[in-house]
């Protein structure tokens, strides 16, 4: 659908009527307007007449009378609750305004800061309210996991009780997994897609808007688990224990689709606004590798979920209208769950690492004045990784007696993914080469990830080796490699993300000097805190478990004051987030990294329709190196340009 | 399909971005209804898979009690009804686009009909059921299907209302003769629109086949 | 990676790759040598002594790549980091592709990887599954596993001392213990596993209720207790000793306490503890339910009948249901 460059664009004359801009059916009075306050209204009403209509219903079955437990009324309160929130914030209106035909409308925009409290359709208002709610979800997870290591300092003496703890995990699990999955495409993504395609809007800003709002929707499900009890499965939910399992159960499955929903929005809208606004002149490959990332985990977000969907929705019927989809004793199976969740879950996996190569891919060239290396192979890796991450799961699978005779095929499918994984390997170490490396702290966290994410690409094969596995399966060995990809990997891409590009989003820097304390007591305890774990797991530690054998007392402790370190790290990061923004900012220049990228060369602030100019993108990204490279797009008149300081001389 | 360009305040656009801007949102409309496709696929996948996975695990021997149907006369009912409606949705949209609206008014109001009639019987069904939903394998698979088949008979039916809806607010918006056939944006937009949700119904109406097949015949 | 060289300029790749093989034999020969032989789950079966040796072998080429890109980075960072964060907009080397490069590392990675995968799919297929649990029907089973099956059902004794024939031992998951039974000891049932040395056994894990999974840590098995499902995995007990076994899938609040000792004895020792176990047991083993290889509530779950696994359905749900809905 691109209009190239070179080509001249045909021009169709539109009719004499204006094109349907800002044609504005919602003039309402002020009480009238939806917000966040509005939200949790509807919400509390939505789930109290929820909770009533389930009763209503079910409670004179003699499975509700019996039991006591009426899982149609806790399911039906969760649903009609986020459906009220929904309707408070005003994500219904359009949708139900579409009835009756209304179209090219637009909801009423407020240019203050209570903007960010309501259903915006500005992608740079979406992105910094994901900001915000993706630290509060990982700031709860990781509370959670202080709870956890806590609880393992001593295998005989404990802080909680057996029960509180497996709910902790499973919560912390659920919690880190959920935010994972939207921790770079939410906030980075969703603010910077359009940016660096050179698009002034989203294709589908409304559906953007619902992925974020219904997110936080299902931070506040997946939270209700523990005022109804919480529950004891992990974040893999297994079946029967989840059939088993009480009201907390209802949580955990409705939540992860909800999240499904928003997670499957976000990537819809990505996915599409990607393969149709980039400017003229931006053919594919033109396209910034962190795009490319961004695109390959759309397509997973949105292909992926609807089966993490099915999974909730049939545990939801089994929970309430009893069905038997994960009931082996009554021609269900409990190996159906392990199927769905693990063909949602492996992609997932990819979901969290993709947009951290993006990154990293974004920031090398930036900080070693150099072009990228093997950019093409650096894109394919990434397609690749989608693709194949599809075929991979069930290495998750080995021990559990499901086919074992596909064993080899998943042995190989597995080591098969680590060689386009490796591109980005590649791409980096040749970035690299004969680099001039500026170490600030964006750069500083993109090199840790190489660092992390190599010992976690390591351990993953040992995993997918079936011999090596019997004895590393289910164990502290799994733990340590997936959080060295997860938080060594996504997070400390997420961290150079931001860093990186909050100057822009924010227009104030980030404390370079708080920074690099943060960087290095991260990276420190970090590795000090989960390496330890791949030596627990060898000696035979089961992962969940709130005790453990006496003799590995040494390191478990070790580990817990690393985390509890590692823990501080993010208060110095919080500390640096409050200080550079809110209470001493610093204006940010407008390139404060010399970069090329088209993200940079907007007006600062961002204007709501992004480009004066739909710019033309008339050479490859990255050109770094080169003393004479022409400019990577015509900005039309200028504007935007003009006011950035630095850019201009490596580009003149 | 807006824009969110503040009156007033945004650029002013020139005949070439308002051109290039337009195909955006029309190649939106393509791309994104059949990434929508792609993604309802994964979701009825899942459905199938379980079907299939239950039925050859067998558990228990309770794949499938003796006997037991889901009431047949109803499945066919809303098999029929929505097949209709996607051939009326098909042909509704062949015939915009040789330039009879009517006819693709006619056709759309009658698919919703049929639409909204595949939904009460589909509903209706669940009262007719003769057998507990977790007594078996099939039972089971079944309830989710038929879960599954009221999003689809909602989404399916919410969409080609919203196309009519619009068709007739598209005349009152920009008057003169047949406007949904005009070089408009906005004309050119609704008839993408009204494409997509066309070729959504198809894939629909083979899912249905699937569907009624794994339930109703085998 | 790129390899033009400016004249003054010292090979950077030379010197990175004579770093790199002569640290990484140093580090592959001390791995091999003094941590190798001390790696879990070590030699107490012959899956244990295999899948060690996987492991050191993985470990021997993880080492080098490791090291490998640790040498790079850190060249990089000591060779080519700038020391005062100067803005020098232009930077050094242009290269934005090498063919050479590129395609010997792709190469490089697509062959270590296809070598990994069919040692590993060897290493499956000729340790009979490694340890692992292999379903209701292995596929890769050691000689005399059939037999033992059949043993097992029938409840003949078809092991003795110097047999050399494949012992069957049932692992019975249930919240929060494991219970283990002999069928061909007349099917008494445990709460301690106890195995003879140099004998093959067949594990035949199966559950109560939610999943477990068992794992005897020092003899390499692990299987997942699945209720409704018979997981076989083999191993060859090789020395004596105690184990460990835990259970390493979350099966509920006190998961973290799953978990009791084996012993592996003497051949003599077992027969005679087998044998003395299953007359002292003889009046409770008739209580238990026939041995089967899964067990299941009945329908109602309340009489706590068990049924064998058989060839018909345990109960009629016509009957019970009739062709209507249940009065709910």
């Amino acid at each position: 659908m691109t209009i190239s460059a070179e080509r001249p664009i045909e021009v169709v004359t539109p009719s004499a009527t204006p094109p349907a801009y800002g044609r504005s059916w919602t003039q309402r009075p002020g009480w009238m307007s939806q917000h966040l306050g509005t939200a949790i209204v509807a919400a509390i009403l939505g789930y109290a007449i929820g909770h009533w209509f389930g009763n209503y219903l079910a409670s004179g079955y003699s499975f509700v009378a019996n039991s006591g437990q009426n899982s149609i009324a806790d399911a039906l309160a969760l649903t009609f609750g986020v459906v009220g929130w929904l309707l408070g914030i005003g994500a219904l209106n359009y949708p139900l305004a579409k009835l009756i035909g209304r179209d090219g409308a637009k909801e009423e925009t407020v240019d203050n800061w209570t903007k960010y409290f309501r259903y915006s359709l500005d992608h740079k208002v979406v992105g910094l309210q994901y900001v915000v709610g993706v630290l509060l979800f990982m700031f709860t997870g990781g509370l959670l996991a202080m709870a956890i290591r806590t609880e393992l300092l001593n295998p005989t003496t404990h802080v909680f009780s057996a029960d509180t703890y497996i709910k902790i995990v499973s919560e912390h699990g659920t919690v880190m997994m959920m935010m994972a999955t939207s921790i770079i495409v939410g906030p980075l993504g969703n603010y910077l897609v359009p940016l660096m395609i050179g698009a002034r809007r989203m294709a589908f800003p409304r559906i953007e808007a619902l992925s974020f709002w219904i997110f936080v929707a299902g931070y506040m499900v997946i939270f209700s688990a523990l005022p109804y009890g919480g529950f004891p499965t992990g974040w893999t939910g297994y079946a029967p224990l989840q059939t088993q399992a009480g009201p907390g159960m209802i949580s955990y499955l409705l939540g992860f689709a909800v999240i499904g929903i928003g997670m499957m929005a976000a990537g819809f809208n990505i996915a599409v606004s990607i393969i149709n606004y980039r400017a003229p002149g931006m053919t594919w490959s033109r396209l910034p590798i962190f795009v490319w990332s961004i695109l390959a985990t759309a397509a997973l977000l949105t292909l992926a979920t609807p089966v993490l969907f099915a999974g909730g929705l049939f545990g939801v019927l089994d929970k309430t209208v009893q069905t038997a989809f994960y009931v082996t004793e009554h021609g269900g199976s409990s190996y159906l769950w392990q199927n769905l969740f693990w063909f949602f879950g492996h992609p997932e996996v990819y979901i969290m690492a993709l947009p951290g190569f993006g990154i990293v891919g974004e920031i090398l060239p930036v900080f070693t004045r150099k072009p990228l290396f093997a950019y093409k192979v650096a894109a394919a890796g990434m397609i690749g990784v989608a693709l194949l991450s599809f075929f991979v799961w069930q290495h998750h699978l080995f021990q559990s007696g499901i086919n074992p005779d596909m064993r080899p095929l998943f042995m190989l499918t597995t080591e098969l993914i680590s060689i386009p994984t490796g591109f980005i390997f590649l791409v980096g170490m040749g970035t690299l080469y004969k680099a001039k490396i500026r170490f600030e702290v964006p750069m500083l966290f993109a090199m840790a990830l190489f660092f992390n994410f190599l010992i976690g690409g390591v351990t993953g094969v040992f995993l997918s080796d079936v011999p090596v596995n019997v004895t590393v399966h289910g164990g502290f060995f799994v733990l340590s490699h997936f959080h060295y990809t997860i938080m060594g990997g996504l997070l400390f891409a997420f961290m150079a993300g931001l860093y990186y590009w909050l100057p822009k989003m924010t227009g104030r820097m980030m404390n370079s000097r708080i920074g690099k304390w943060h960087f290095w007591t991260m990276f420190i305890f970090f590795n000090l805190t989960f390496f330890p774990m791949f030596i627990i797991g060898l000696l035979g530690q089961p992962r969940r478990v709130y005790t453990y054998a006496p003799r590995l007392q040494g390191l478990n402790d070790f580990s817990s004051i690393s985390a509890f370190l590692l823990g501080v790290s993010f208060l110095i990061f919080f500390a640096n987030l409050m200080w550079s923004m809110w209470i001493s900012p610093v204006k940010a220049p407008a390139n404060p990294w010399d970069s090329l990228g088209l993200e940079w060369q907007t007006a600062n602030p961002v204007p709501s329709y992004n480009f004066e100019r739909i710019p033309v993108i008339m050479t490859d990204p990255y050109r770094y190196s080169e003393a004479d490279a022409p400019a990577f797009a015509d900005m039309g008149d200028g504007a935007g340009r003009s006011s950035s300081t630095t850019a201009g001389s490596s580009q003149a | 399909m807006t824009d969110m360009i503040e009156k007033g305040k945004g650029p002013t656009s020139t005949p070439e971005e308002r051109e290039f801007e337009l195909r955006a949102q029309i190649g939106s409309i393509w791309s994104g209804g059949r990434l929508f496709i792609g993604m309802y696929t994964f979701l009825l996948a899942s459905e199938v898979f379980s079907y299939f996975y239950l039925r050859s695990s067998n558990n228990g021997m309770l794949w499938r009690l003796p006997h037991q149907h889901a009431p047949i006369a109803y499945g066919w009912a809303v098999f029929i009804a929505m097949s209709l409606t996607a051939l009326l949705a098909m042909y509704g949209q062949r015939q915009l686009k040789k330039g009879s609206v009517v006819d693709f008014q006619v056709a759309g109001w009658t698919g919703v009909t049929t639409g909204l009639i595949a939904l009460i019987v589909q509903i209706w069904q669940l009262t007719k059921l003769s057998f507990f939903p977790g007594s078996s394998g099939y039972a089971s698979t079944y309830m989710g299907f038929v879960v599954m088949n009221i999003a689809s008979i909602v989404i399916g039916t919410y969409w080609l209302e919203t196309t009519l809806a619009r068709s007739l607010r598209l005349r009152k918006e920009l008057g003169g003769e047949n406007p949904e056939l005009s070089m408009d944006p906005m004309a050119q937009l609704f008839r993408a629109n009204v494409a997509s949700m066309a070729y959504f119904w198809g894939f629909l109406a083979i899912g249905g086949v699937l569907f009624t097949a794994m339930f109703y015949v085998m | 990676m790129a390899t033009e060289n400016a004249q003054n300029e010292p090979n950077h790749l030379r010197r990175m790759t004579t770093a790199w093989v002569i640290i990484s034999v140093i580090a592959d020969v001390l791995f091999w040598v003094f941590v190798g032989p001390h790696v879990p789950p070590g030699h107490m079966t012959e899956t244990a002594i295999n899948n060690q040796r996987t492991f050191n072998v993985l470990l021997v080429i993880a080492l080098p790549v490791l090291i490998g890109v640790w040498i790079y980075l850190g060249y990089a960072i000591v060779v080519w980091g700038s020391k005062r964060n100067s803005v020098d907009s232009i930077g050094g080397e242009s290269a934005r592709t090498n063919r050479k490069a590129q395609t010997s590392w792709i190469v490089v990675t697509s062959v270590v990887v296809l070598i990994l995968a069919g040692y590993g799919s060897y290493a499956v297929i000729a340790e009979h599954g490694s340890g692992g649990g292999e379903g209701p029907n292995p596929v890769w089973t050691p000689s005399g596993a059939a037999q033992a099956q059949t043993a097992a059902l029938a409840g003949t004794q078809n092991w003795s001392p110097g047999s050399k024939n494949v012992l069957p031992v049932q692992v019975i998951g249930q919240q929060w213990k494991f219970t283990y039974r002999y069928p061909t000891f007349g099917g008494f049932e445990t709460t301690q596993l106890i195995l003879p040395v140099n004998t093959e056994i067949a594990f035949n894990v199966t559950s109560l209720d939610v999943i477990h999974s068992f794992w005897a840590y020092q003899l390499s098995v692990k299987a997942d207790a699945n209720p409704q499902v018979n997981d076989v995995a083999y191993t060859e007990t090789k020395q004596m000793g105690n184990f460990v076994v835990r259970c390493s899938e979350l099966c509920g609040i006190w998961h973290g306490s799953m978990y009791n000792y084996g012993k592996v004895v003497s051949q003599s020792d077992f027969m005679n503890w087998a044998t003395t176990t299953e007359a002292a047991n003889a009046a409770n083993t008739k209580l238990l339910p026939p041995f089967a290889w899964t067990y299941v509530p009945d329908a109602n779950g309340a009489s706590g009948g068990y049924y064998p696994d058989g060839k018909q359905t345990p109960y009629s749900t016509v009957e019970l249901y009739g062709s209507k809905t249940p009065a709910s």
